[in-house]
């Protein structure tokens, strides 16, 4: 008895899995979202990002000094790797205008007693006018134009210290004491694809997987196909096979989707790759699977096709601040970003980056696998919760309808 | 006259199913209301202080000592961990407990007194760009001022007065201007991109979805009727309760920005108004335009729902346009963020005069000539029962 309820359970499984795939199959919007957007997407990210760093920044100076001293400056700026001073304007007007008509990115001044104040060992000083508006340029400009002062200054106080009598291999410890060097770990050139791409392409599957999984299972509903599938002996389907089943079938489409994404994109565009395949697998198997529980959880709250797309297309870019890329998780409430760890993107995204950005081994991602598990079960049950709900739904339509015709006939 | 009848009536039906279906103000008010929150509360601190890192001192002196509580005490880093050796701050790290580890040389008191030069080494986690940038500005600036009063002290023991050590150090200084506001506050430049991005979201789906919902429902022809089969008539009516709810959402987000979350304001505030109008009016443009050539609700909410997330990326206001390839940058001219976001660059945060901001008004209006081209198609769309009642 109990082997053949198993059998049978195995049966409408199998029966859910191939209707769900057949659906998909001829569905072109879903089919859409589900295979074709992430090869869209990342397509399109990864050319945007591809360059990824900006340099040489056109900036303009106004030398009032027309000095040696303030050419001198002015080639070390340009030295730099982040500013080319590509305008000598006469006037702080003149490169205002160009600031404001974006052919410059920053103004730097340099006043007229530039050389006198540096010959007769007074202070002197320099103004910069960095574009706040993009925060990017705005921090290299910057930063570098501070650069370009150390330097000045230290050639600058070597001479001074020369004359006043020190020795020139103490002179120079004593201009710059200490030198600090700055190493940038796992993304040398501070690209931007390198660090945002990964965290893209972890969240397109995320969002294409709710998306998608909610859009079938409202037209599901529409068409009120979960009463067609209940078995002609039976009054309803179980929960179970339903959702192992529609799992079954996402799985599917997430093995061709991950394997697009995570192997052959990702060796097109060369970011780095430092985990094996085995850890990878260990990774995104918890993180599939409650991506798809979650998704078939939202999917039973859907009644209609476009419902999922509406509701959840915009909580795309909500979810990857959530998870502390791009807004440091240090710059939001404590409690928000606690509260991310519920939706599979956040310990998806930071497992993942840590795992292949950085090389961290599996027991370094422990705490995020742990809560992708989490989710997975939780999910898991609301799943099931929910598609019993929906269900139970459906035999109570084919019931309404039975005695319907009854009465018709 | 006619015509303003015809749209009074088209507008009065587009009231009454909003009021109808929940789904109308879902996409209008709720969820905007929701996404606007949500930033609201995300980036009301602006920046990101105390990262955690890890400290990892060979000379435990004094002086290394000071160091580390320098850097400590700067904004952005907070030392949370003293290490042994590399492997620990690199499992740290990999663990994601710490974002940088600073390395403090042996003999670094010793070295420095003896007026000999020291290296000091940051190792910062590359993987997070905007963490990385703020950690590194930190940490070399409190290094290089530590350096600074060691070169002081140097220059003091070797008979100057302080006076003159002072005079001799740091010929050339840096005097950031407030010409042009350079304002280190992340959340004000985040905070406009954020919440146009709910906005767009929104504005494109709902435009999308009322003109699609007609022809789902097949009701296409009895929304002409009402028109009295004036094209016209029928978008207006249609788009205008949606203009008002929105441009009122818009006003809202600037009061919040402006009056409570101290996003500048140096420029011409009229023109900021101006431009969100047009902002609005631009994306329903466009939502008219891609439920118009997809003449399918689904599809055209998906591809709308596609096309609407990319403007992040492509108005530059993370990545810049300028770094992109030229291909990449013209695609970014296709998006109405992009202008309104130059404006409000322009407008709130450089003070420019309105002649700058003028060509982002023309783009702006220009997206509003969209819909003209698909006038016969429409009329198509809406008089062909083929169309009607897809899903």
């Amino acid at each position: 008895m109990k082997r053949e309820t198993a059998k049978y359970r195995l049966q409408e499984t199998w029966s859910i899995l191939k209707t769900e795939l057949n659906y998909i199959f001829h569905d072109f919007g879903a089919l859409l979202i589900l295979a074709g957007a992430i090869v869209i997407y990342a397509t399109i990210y990864a050319f945007a990002y591809q360059p990824e760093v900006l340099r040489d920044i056109p900036v303009a100076v106004v030398d009032q000094s027309k000095t040696a001293s303030s050419r001198e400056f002015i080639r070390i700026m340009d030295a730099t790797p982040n500013i080319n001073v590509a305008y000598i304007p006469e006037s702080l007007e003149e490169a205002k205008d160009l600031f404001m008509r974006r052919k410059a990115y920053g103004v730097i001044f340099i006043p007229s007693e530039f050389e006198k104040s540096i010959d007769t060992n007074e202070k002197t000083y320099f103004s910069i006018y960095a574009d706040a508006g993009y925060f990017l340029m705005y921090k290299q400009v910057f930063l570098d134009a501070a650069e370009a002062m150390q330097e000045m200054n230290s050639r600058i106080e070597m001479k001074r210290f020369l004359m006043a009598g020190i020795q020139e291999e103490q002179a120079m410890a004593v201009t710059e004491p200490i030198v600090t060097e700055t190493r940038n770990l796992y993304n040398p050139y501070g690209g931007y694809g390198t660090f945002v791409m990964p965290a893209i392409l972890i969240l397109i599957i995320h969002q294409t997987l709710l998306i998608g999984i909610g859009m079938v299972g409202g037209t599901w509903h529409e068409l009120n196909l979960y009463n067609k599938l209940i078995p002609p002996d039976r009054e309803k389907m179980s929960a179970l096979p339903i959702v192992l089943g529609k799992a079954a079938a996402y799985i599917g489409i997430s093995i061709f989707t991950c394997t697009y994404a995570f192997g052959f994109h990702y060796k097109v565009f060369g970011y780095p790759m430092l985990a094996s395949f085995w850890n990878l697998l260990a990774f995104f198997i918890p993180y599939i699977l409650s991506v798809i529980f979650l998704g078939l959880t939202l999917a039973s709250l859907f009644r209609k096709r476009e419902n999922s797309l509406i509701i959840l297309l915009f909580t795309s870019i909500p979810l990857i601040m959530i998870s502390g890329v791009s807004v440091p998780r240090e710059e939001m409430p404590y409690w928000l970003y606690e509260m991310g760890k519920i939706f599979p993107s956040s310990p998806g995204i930071n497992g993942f980056v840590r795992l292949q950005t950085m090389g961290a081994s599996l027991k370094e991602i422990s705490s995020e696998l742990l809560n992708l598990w989490i989710l997975t079960g939780v999910y898991f049950l609301t799943a099931c919760i929910g598609m019993r709900q929906v269900a139970c739904e459906g035999s109570k339509q084919a019931a309404c309808e039975e005695s319907k015709n009854k009465i018709k006939e | 006259m006619s015509f303003i009848k015809n749209t009074w009536r088209v507008f009065r039906r587009e009231i009454h199913n909003f009021r109808t279906h929940k789904t109308f103000s879902l996409l209008s008010i709720t969820l905007p209301l929701v996404g606007l929150f949500y930033f609201f509360i995300l980036l009301d601190k602006g920046v990101a202080t105390d990262i955690p890192i890890a400290i990892l001192d060979h000379d435990n002196s004094t002086m290394s000592r000071k160091a580390a509580r320098m850097i400590d005490a700067a904004k952005s880093p907070s030392v949370q961990f003293h290490v042994a050796d590399m492997l620990e701050a690199e499992h740290l790290m990999k663990k994601g407990k710490i974002d940088a580890v600073v390395e403090l040389p042996r003999n670094m008191e010793k070295d420095l007194l003896s007026a000999k030069q020291v290296k000091v080494t940051a190792y910062i986690n590359g993987a997070n760009v905007t963490k990385n940038g703020l950690l590194d500005g930190d940490i070399r600036t409190v290094m290089y001022s530590l350096s600074a009063g060691i070169e002081t002290q140097t220059l003091i023991k070797k008979g100057f007065s302080p006076e003159q050590a002072y005079d001799m150090m740091m010929p050339v200084y840096l005097e950031k201007h407030v010409l042009f506001n350079p304002f280190i506050n992340y959340g004000y430049y985040l905070l406009p991109l954020f919440l146009s991005m709910v906005l767009l979201i929104f504005i494109l789906m709902s435009t999308i979805f009322t003109f699609g919902v007609e022809l789902k429902n097949g009701t296409a022809p009895e929304w002409m009727e009402t028109a009295g089969n004036n094209v016209f008539s029928a978008f207006f009516g249609k788009l205008l309760p949606y203009t008002f709810i929105f441009t009122i959402l818009t006003m809202f987000i600037g009061t919040v920005m402006f009056r409570f979350m101290g996003v500048p304001m140096h420029g011409n505030g009229g023109m900021v108004l101006l431009s969100s109008l047009l902002f609005v009016m631009a994306y329903q443009s466009i939502g008219a335009l891609i439920i118009t050539l997809m003449a399918n609700l689904r599809l055209g909410l998906s591809i709308g729902g596609g096309y609407s997330v990319l403007a992040f990326t492509m108005s530059g206001m993370t990545f810049p346009q300028m770094a992109m390839y030229p291909a990449i940058q013209t695609l970014g001219k296709f998006f109405p963020l992009t202008y309104h976001m130059n404006l409000f660059v322009d407008q709130a945060m450089r003070g420019a005069p309105v002649r700058y901001s003028m060509p982002d008004i023309y783009a702006l209006c220009a997206f509003m000539l969209l819909p003209l081209l698909v006038i016969p198609r429409f009329k198509k769309i809406c008089s062909d029962s083929k169309f009607w009642g897809k899903l």
